[in-house]
């Protein structure tokens, strides 16, 4: 029953700290912003494969920048006798070893040789049958001087069809090739980035029609659009953290298979898939820079849509 | 007394089709009270949009509280809009709110501490005779009970004027005097209150001024002596010069 005896009238106190209150925007009842959360799992997924490929490429390029770049190989066609391959060894190191910018020259053993050879051959190239070419391994400093074709030159007339393979040379096509994979991964993940603003650029459009009388109100009662866009953000914040915590969860078994796969596949040119901590700590970043994301292209599609209306 | 609302000249039309509000010259002033009447279509409801700010005029100056709308920034619409009530014909409650907050919302858009909240809300919502529906959703409430909830909603934050869309329309005698008396009291506080209506009745016993709106022209205002039988083809300038306050 109203109480007619006394009007009623409302005691509005001093300064209201603000509180974002309940939401009145039924999110919850919303088809469209109900498969973002899967749509931006695939993305966090695609996302942290594509850094974890960032850092394996860097590790990559790191070390085989640090191990072969100063290196070359040098090998001696072998020849009808055991001596004679030994003799042109000798001769060979004792040239190396007066030739500028040559550091250290060493003969690799026949099992040393054959190891090398059994990815490729395996168990043939230990047999003693197989004719192996004598293999001697150089290091040499770039800043002394040293140039791949002199040596060429002062071993070309000791033994005729030497073979000079100078690491240095085909490394910098190598780490090119390495350096160019980064920038895709780096490229992909700036697409993943777009792809992820754009559809919570269409899914807020959406919402903003479906949710268009219930702003109208909010508007009427004298809701700002910063009070209506704050809601938005929030919705799509905790959407964007659910869908990077499904892909992030999906993700790291994924990497660990990875790692398990190259570790057992015992070839040497695949990179090891062990990612270091700051790698990690990278990939579990792609969860609060999703949640990030999501809120602030909520928010400022909000804000730009609400200026057209009255 | 200031005016709170002043129209000069005011046309409007929805795109490309023909002027549903012609000319409309009037001035309320603060603290006045008026009933809005007309045939269905005659553009009560476009008069009462172009009043709370949903809608802008095809021609002609809106002034609200002595602010030519056209020249107020988007950002301050809020504030205006914060110093107006809307009972809207059809309520327009959200659905998904119970009554508790589909009247706390204006003051939670404002801000306002939830401890305050829940005493001002419960206590409006008593006032009206929804003590045991607090947590009610509109969708399970009577047409007359979604009604007092948004009468509610419109007068929580104690607006300066209070626009209401045929506010009995849904209600009996009883209870649509209840809510009369409501904005008898907020009118004796100095609220300015503009009625939409068609009921004959009321405006014959509250004997208020009424705009009487024909054809997307505001035809008369007619005085008390004469409440309820517009007509007489007073000029709408004119409008301007009534008080509209109870004898």
């Amino acid at each position: 029953m109203i109480n007619r005896r006394r009007a009623w009238q409302p005691k509005m106190g001093g300064p209201h700290k603000m509180a974002i209150g309940r939401g009145a925007i039924p999110f919850g009842h919303d088809d469209a912003s109900r498969f973002l959360p899967w749509m931006l799992a695939f993305m966090v997924y695609l996302a942290a494969l594509a850094v974890a490929g960032l850092f394996i490429l860097a590790d990559v390029t790191d070390k085989f920048d640090r191990g072969i770049e100063n290196t070359l190989t040098i090998q001696i066609p072998v020849s009808e006798s055991v001596l004679s391959d030994d003799r042109k060894v000798a001769a060979v190191l004792a040239r190396l070893r007066r030739t500028l910018g040559i550091e250290r020259a060493d003969a690799l053993g026949r099992s040393e040789v054959s190891d090398l050879l059994r990815p490729w051959l395996g168990a043939t190239a230990a047999s003693d049958q197989l004719p192996l070419p004598r293999v001697i391994d150089v290091t040499v400093d770039r800043s002394k001087g040293f140039r791949a074709q002199n040596v060429r030159d002062a071993l070309e007339p000791i033994v005729p069809g030497i073979v000079i393979d100078d690491h240095g040379a085909w490394l910098g096509d190598f780490l090119r090739a390495v350096r160019g994979a980064e920038m895709m991964a780096i490229a992909v993940v700036f697409l993943i980035c777009l792809i992820t603003v754009i559809m919570v650029i269409f899914t807020t459009r959406t919402g903003l029609g479906l949710h268009r009388e219930t702003i109208e109100i909010m508007h009427f009662v004298g809701a700002r659009d910063s009070y209506v866009a704050r809601q938005f953000a929030l919705r799509f914040s905790l959407m964007g953290l659910k869908g990077a915590l499904i892909g992030i969860a999906l993700a790291v078994p994924s990497l660990l298979l990875l790692s398990v796969i190259a570790k057992n596949s015992g070839i040497g040119l695949i990179p090891d898939f062990d990612l270091t901590t700051v790698a990690w700590i990278s990939i579990g970043a792609t969860v609060p820079a999703s949640s990030l994301i999501a809120m602030m292209t909520a928010r400022a599609t909000v804000i730009k849509s609400l200026t057209q209306m009255v | 007394m200031t005016d709170v609302v002043s129209f000069e000249n005011v046309g409007l039309r929805y795109g490309l089709g023909p002027e549903v509000l012609r000319d409309i010259s009037l001035n309320l002033e603060a603290g006045s009270f008026h009933f809005l009447i007309g045939a269905s279509g005659a553009g009560k409801s476009s008069l009462l949009r172009l009043m709370y700010l949903a809608q802008r005029p095809s021609r002609g100056l809106i002034s609200l509280f002595g602010r030519d709308i056209s020249t107020v920034p988007r950002r301050e619409l809020p504030a205006l809009r914060r110093r107006i009530g809307v009972v809207f014909q059809n309520f327009r409650l959200l659905p998904q709110l119970s009554a508790f907050d589909n009247v706390a919302l204006p003051l939670r858009v404002v801000g306002v501490k939830q401890s305050e909240i829940r005493r001002h809300v419960e206590e409006l919502l008593t006032w009206v005779g929804l003590r045991d529906h607090l947590d009610a959703k509109p969708a399970t409430l009577s047409g007359g009970q979604q009604q007092r909830v948004a009468i509610a909603r419109a007068v929580i934050s104690r607006p300066k004027i209070l626009f209401a869309d045929e506010p009995t329309g849904n209600v009996d005698n009883q209870i649509a005097a209840r809510i009369l008396h409501l904005f008898d009291e907020l009118n004796k506080l100095g609220t300015t209150i503009v009625i939409a209506t068609h009921n004959e009745a009321l405006i014959r016993k509250t004997r208020r001024p009424v705009l009487h709106l024909e054809d997307g022209v505001v035809r008369s205002a007619a005085g008390d002596e004469d409440a309820g039988t517009p007509g007489d083809d007073k000029p709408a300038a004119r409008l301007a010069t009534e008080n509209g306050r109870p004898a």
